[in-house]
């Protein structure tokens, strides 16, 4: 967005203090930097997990998932209003989820000590997207971008990221615009107009026509929105030309296929994220909205709660068959989780403080739960994992060492996972 | 008018005292009365043997020509225009003056230079798509760009800002700020944005729309400005920290839940300011009844009749007791959790508390009994009150940023510390002018359109993040998604696009609006039917419904229809399944797939959230979408204008002018009328015209 692009607030002087304090009490703050020995020289390598995940889909349930309907329920006062299911694996799941919990538990990995300190959504939702908390002075790249930057594009003509159901917003980072993730605003639409409307032999004379009587004004602007329609249009010629776009449309899947993912923008999203994946598209995310229950939570969470159930279970049970779980790593996250306590109009309220994540697949332990939270789900009782922590981990298994260090072309230096320290306990 | 007798006292007088001009122009020069006494002043133009001249205190002087000397008139007659002209209003150029002198000296602080005025061509474009939203027509940019008055520019300004076009460009902008949705809470919103488009049109002082919109009661049925609280209907901590953010640019969102990290606000501050809100209540009135009411029916009509209800016991009401409580998990010193928080106003200085503003809620919320004034109407009016030290920068800091393209503090919900501003001085002299102008936001776009800053040409390098702006001029933009997509109807259709309103009010409220304290099941279910009933009239009528896209029927009849040219504005064209109208008057925001959506549309979630990036789907969507192939239909107005001419020439220039509102270079025509010659039709120039970077960028 470019209104954040022009943002030229410096740090406060507030923030500028407490960078010195960090730097000062490096100890606590940066871990790896202080542990004595090099960073580099810690062999990221030999933990396990390292590189086996080579592609990833990232679902994010935007407004703030309820941690306690849904991977960390409750028997308690804040027991919400379905009852917990018991899963073979051992542990609960909530009572939204009972396709998970009956097909897919013993390959879950649940971390239920996730905690931030940002419960508004745009900055909670850029936080989970990119492990910064959101700034004027600099755009933060998302785990796709990073790894494009740092393990190259996936494939020769498609991007190596897509966003499914939501705009390209906190995307590249400060990286070029070639690393910002394809957006699919309908995944049953898929990409729309990918086909010319005419030959090949007039599109090529209205652009060389293009090219020239535009050339002027491309010159006279030193401006990198400016520039980065040309790499767009170069991009779009190439993929228009070739035969990889039928990657993006999920109508050549099976009826009964894509009924099964269930007719939601989720499940459709998890269905063209596989057929993407499968096509060597890196990193797809599926957004899907309307989590943001401040009331009626019973009424919105059998929608919400069902769509998720049935697309994720579909989309592990379809990953497995097709030999893909091994080298695929699903995460389901959301900004925040959701009060304890049930309001007066029977919603729950924003809650960073304490919440859940799940991770399936490549590089994890499967049928496993990491960290706790308290009986009524309100603190963290147990290995408190930061956003950092959690994207670290995420770098780690797709083959990138959290502690290395990129300089911004504002030669800032920058790390994936803002230092985080990697979750050893839940690799495999 | 300054009277010419006081203009000719300034003779001599200033001559030796005015610094030389930031820009050479033989406009900008010493002029000489026929007794010998002299003038350093800009040209401004000749009108009814006046000659018009602007001295360096941003004073116009209207002086006889005939006072001049013989050489100074001549002079004068073979000058051109330059820029501004003569203004419309003396005090708006004084007032522009006093803006641009703000700017200049910055500029002249930093050793940089402000850039050269604008062409009549690149001011055109700028300014219609400003202040209406939309490129110019053919036909305007043409009567612009001939018109021989000097003052042509004020003048254009003045209509525009008159124009219809002015409301639907500011209830985007404004749609975009308040995250205006048509469906939020199972609930629709049409009669909220109708009266926010109502004041619009009004031009109601900004203040008071927002002082209504703070203050409102009942459902939306009895008050449109309801809608503004109940958009964030069970989510008041969230709302508050929304209004402040937006109106006052407080940046207090963490504060919500904790200290915040960098600023100075504290949780208990947010909670003091949110006890303003603890008297009300943004849902439940006659819950209690609507409950019975599903009870008595049988399931499959209670099944219906849930939107009905649930719309109307969205109402604002008043409880008398404030609940506003810390939060359980409260873990500052200075409370404990659950205790009750009392309504204190926020501060930036010590300065603030003498404010009229503050004193007034200070009385109010210390009014004796009998005499009080419900807490909610006191932070409205707090808030919206001339004197409160951010209101009215907030404000006119955001409209300066659009029409500049960044605002003089960016971000703009964070004005905490005005002092970091790229130019303190410019930030308090905007919000002062805005006080001024009593919150009129026609006036204030007029006054920032008659600068000199806005009147230059936009900046060619790059702005570096955390660089400091001093505005030499605008800067380069991308059009926002509604300007894209008016601009791409404009073409199509031409001016009569400001034409069509939306209307979705009048009919939502007969089909929902339902007495609901006294409603008993026999006028649930009769309301029903008539929803039923009114839902088949609207089909059939061809309102633009759920989607931008016109279902397959009711496109091909109102296609036809406009083959017999029946077409009147209670509806709007459509062509290519594109439903013709203005961004404003589509659904709230449109859907995923539609051309506004895919170029940078915000889903409406989270406020000022369009975009600007592109991406490959959107040029896509430009390359080979529907919108593309309205302009290439034979009957679009922008290809048909070019067909009806001779010669090839004439073809290429006409498209010019309607895409970029300028002719085209020798080289440009030369090389459009070799591709005409060489396979292409003036239809593929409209491809070419509409992918261009120009098109699509606001210099």
């Amino acid at each position: 967005m470019k209104h954040s692009l022009r943002s030229f607030d410096p740090l406060s002087r507030r923030a500028f203090a407490e960078q010195v304090a960090r730097t000062a009490l490096g100890v606590s703050i940066l871990p790896h930097f202080a542990q004595g020995a090099e960073p580099a020289v810690i062999d990221q390598a030999k933990l396990p997990g390292f590189g086996k995940a080579k592609r990833v889909i990232w679902l994010q349930m935007e407004g703030g998932m309820s941690h306690i309907d849904t991977l960390d329920p409750k028997l308690g006062d804040t027991k919400g209003p379905k009852d917990p299911i018991k899963t073979k694996a051992g542990y609960m799941l909530g009572g939204f989820l009972p396709k998970l919990a009956a097909e897919q538990a013993d390959k879950l990995t649940l971390i239920r000590s996730m905690t931030s300190k940002t419960g508004v959504h745009a900055s909670g939702q850029y936080l989970m997207r990119t492990a910064y908390e959101q700034r004027g002075t600099i755009k933060h790249p998302t785990l796709g971008a990073w790894a494009h930057h740092l393990l190259g594009a996936s494939h020769q003509t498609l991007p190596s990221s897509v966003c499914i159901n939501r705009n390209p917003g906190h995307g590249n980072g400060f990286f070029p615009a070639s690393h910002s993730p394809l957006p699919v605003g309908n995944p049953e639409a898929g990409l729309q107009f990918a086909k010319f409307r005419t030959s090949e032999d007039i599109i090529d004379k209205r652009m060389a026509l293009l090219n020239k009587v535009d050339s002027e004004f491309r010159a006279k602007f030193h401006d990198t929105n400016l520039k980065s329609y040309g790499d767009f249009y170069d991009n779009t010629l190439q993929l228009l030309k070739g035969e990889e776009l039928k990657a993006f449309q999920i109508s050549s899947e099976p009826g009964d296929l894509r009924e099964k993912y269930g007719k939601s923008d989720l499940g459709q999203g998890c269905l063209l994220a596989r057929r993407l994946i499968e096509n060597d598209v890196r990193f797809v995310e599926v957004a899907s909205g309307g989590w943001d229950m401040h009331t009626d939570l019973e009424d919105r969470m059998g929608e919400k709660g069902n769509a998720l159930d049935t697309a994720l279970a579909a989309l592990i049970g379809d990953l497995g068959s097709r030999g893909l779980l091994d080298s695929t790593l699903i995460v389901l996250c959301s900004e925040f989780g959701r009060t304890p306590e049930v309001t007066g109009d029977g919603g729950r309220n924003h809650y960073p403080k304490v919440f859940s994540t799940l991770l399936a697949g490549a590089g994890v332990k499967r049928g496993f739960t990491y960290g706790s939270s308290d009986a009524e789900g309100a603190h963290v009782a147990d290995k408190q994992t930061t956003i950092q922590d959690f994207h670290s981990t995420i770098g780690h298994i797709m083959g990138m060492n959290p502690n290395e260090v990129v300089m911004s072309p504002s030669n800032r230096p920058f790390t994936i996972g803002d230092k985080g320290a990697v979750i050893s306990d839940i690799l495999a | 008018m300054k009277k010419p007798s006081l203009a000719l006292f300034l003779f001599g007088l200033l001559s030796s005292v005015l610094p030389a001009q930031q820009t050479a122009s033989p406009n900008t020069t010493l002029w000489h009365d026929a007794k010998g006494r002299e003038l350093m002043a800009t040209f401004r133009g000749i009108k009814d043997d006046n000659i018009f001249l602007q001295t360096k205190d941003g004073n116009v002087h209207r002086i006889p020509l005939a006072l001049l000397t013989p050489d100074d008139q001549q002079k004068a007659r073979s000058l051109k225009v330059e820029g501004l002209g003569i203004p419309m209003d003396p005090g708006v150029a004084q007032a522009a003056a006093a803006i641009d002198k703000i700017v200049l000296a910055r500029l002249q602080k930093a050793g940089l230079q402000p850039n050269a005025l604008a062409s009549d061509e690149q001011f055109v474009r700028r300014v219609y798509l400003d202040l209406t939203g939309r490129i110019p027509t053919r036909e305007e940019t043409i009567t612009f760009l001939t018109d021989s008055s000097a003052s042509k520019r004020a003048k254009l300004i003045d209509q525009l800002v008159n124009s219809q076009g002015f409301s639907s460009r500011m209830f985007n902008y404004f749609a975009d700020m308040l995250r205006l949705t048509d469906d939020a809470n199972k609930i629709k919103y049409f009669n909220y944005q109708e009266w926010l488009k109502q004041q619009i049109a009004e031009n109601k002082p900004w203040n008071q729309v927002v002082h209504e919109m703070l203050s409102a009661k009942g459902t939306m049925f009895e008050n449109g400005a309801s809608g503004y609280l109940l958009r964030d209907k069970g989510m008041k901590l969230d709302n508050l920290s929304l209004t402040l953010t937006t109106f006052l640019g407080a940046n207090v969102a963490c504060a919500q839940c904790h200290d915040h990290p960098f600023a100075d606000w504290t949780q208990k501050q947010f909670y003091e300011m949110a006890a303003f809100m603890g008297e009300t209540e943004t849902e439940s009135r006659n819950r209690g009844n609507a409950r019975k009411l599903l009870a008595d029916l049988d399931r499959k009509t209670a099944q219906q009749a849930k939107n009905i209800l649930r719309v109307n016991t969205a109402s604002i009401t008043e409880t008398g007791t404030n609940e506003m409580k810390l939060p359980k998990d409260y873990k500052y010193k200075d409370g404990k959790p659950g205790d009750e928080v009392k309504p204190t106003l926020v501060s930036w200085s010590k300065d603030d508390l003498r404010t009229k503003a503050y004193r007034d809620a200070a009385a109010e919320l210390k009014a004796p009994k009998g005499k009080e004034v419900p807490d909610r109407e006191v932070f409205a009016k707090w808030l919206t009150s001339a004197d409160n030290p951010r209101f009215s920068m907030t404000l006119a800091n955001r409209l300066w940023k659009v029409v500049f393209g960044v605002a003089v503090r960016e971000p703009i919900s964070d004005l905490d510390d005005p002092s970091a501003a790229s130019n303190p001085e410019l930030l308090h002299h905007i919000a002062g002018e805005m006080k001024r102008l009593n919150f009129d936001i026609r006036a204030f776009m007029r006054l920032l359109c008659n600068t000199e800053t806005y009147q230059r040409e936009a900046v060619t390098q790059e702005i570096n993040l955390g660089e400091p702006y001093y505005f030499p001029g605008p800067i380069l933009r991308r059009m926002s998604a509604e300007q894209a997509w008016d601009s791409c109807v404009t073409l199509a259709i031409g001016d009569k696009v400001d034409g069509f309103k939306l209307k979705r009010a009048e009919t939502y409220t007969q089909i929902m609006d339902l007495d609901l304290a006294n409603a008993g099941p026999g006028e649930v279910k009769a309301r029903l039917e008539n929803a039923l009933a009114q839902r088949g009239e609207m089909k059939k009528n061809g309102a633009p419904g759920k989607t931008g896209k016109a279902g397959k029927k009711q496109r091909r009849m109102m296609e036809e229809e406009e083959e017999t040219g029946d077409v009147d504005f209670t509806r709007p064209a459509v062509m290519s399944g594109l439903v013709l109208a203005r961004a404003s008057e589509l659904p709230q925001p449109e859907k995923g797939e539609h051309f506004l959506r895919m170029f940078g549309q915000s889903d409406r979630q989270i406020a000022d959230s369009n975009s600007e990036e592109g991406s490959i789907p959107q040029v896509m969507m430009l390359m080979n979408g529907d919108a593309q192939e309205v302009l290439q239909n034979p009957k679009s107005k922008v290809l048909a204008t070019s067909t009806e001419e001779k010669t090839p020439e004439a073809q290429v220039q006409s498209l010019y002018i309607s895409f970029l509102s300028r002719n085209p270079k020798p080289a440009e025509l030369a090389e459009a009328t070799a591709a005409l010659a060489g396979g292409l039709t003036p239809a593929d120039l409209t491809w070419v015209l509409f992918n261009s970077r120009e098109f699509m960028f606001v210099q």
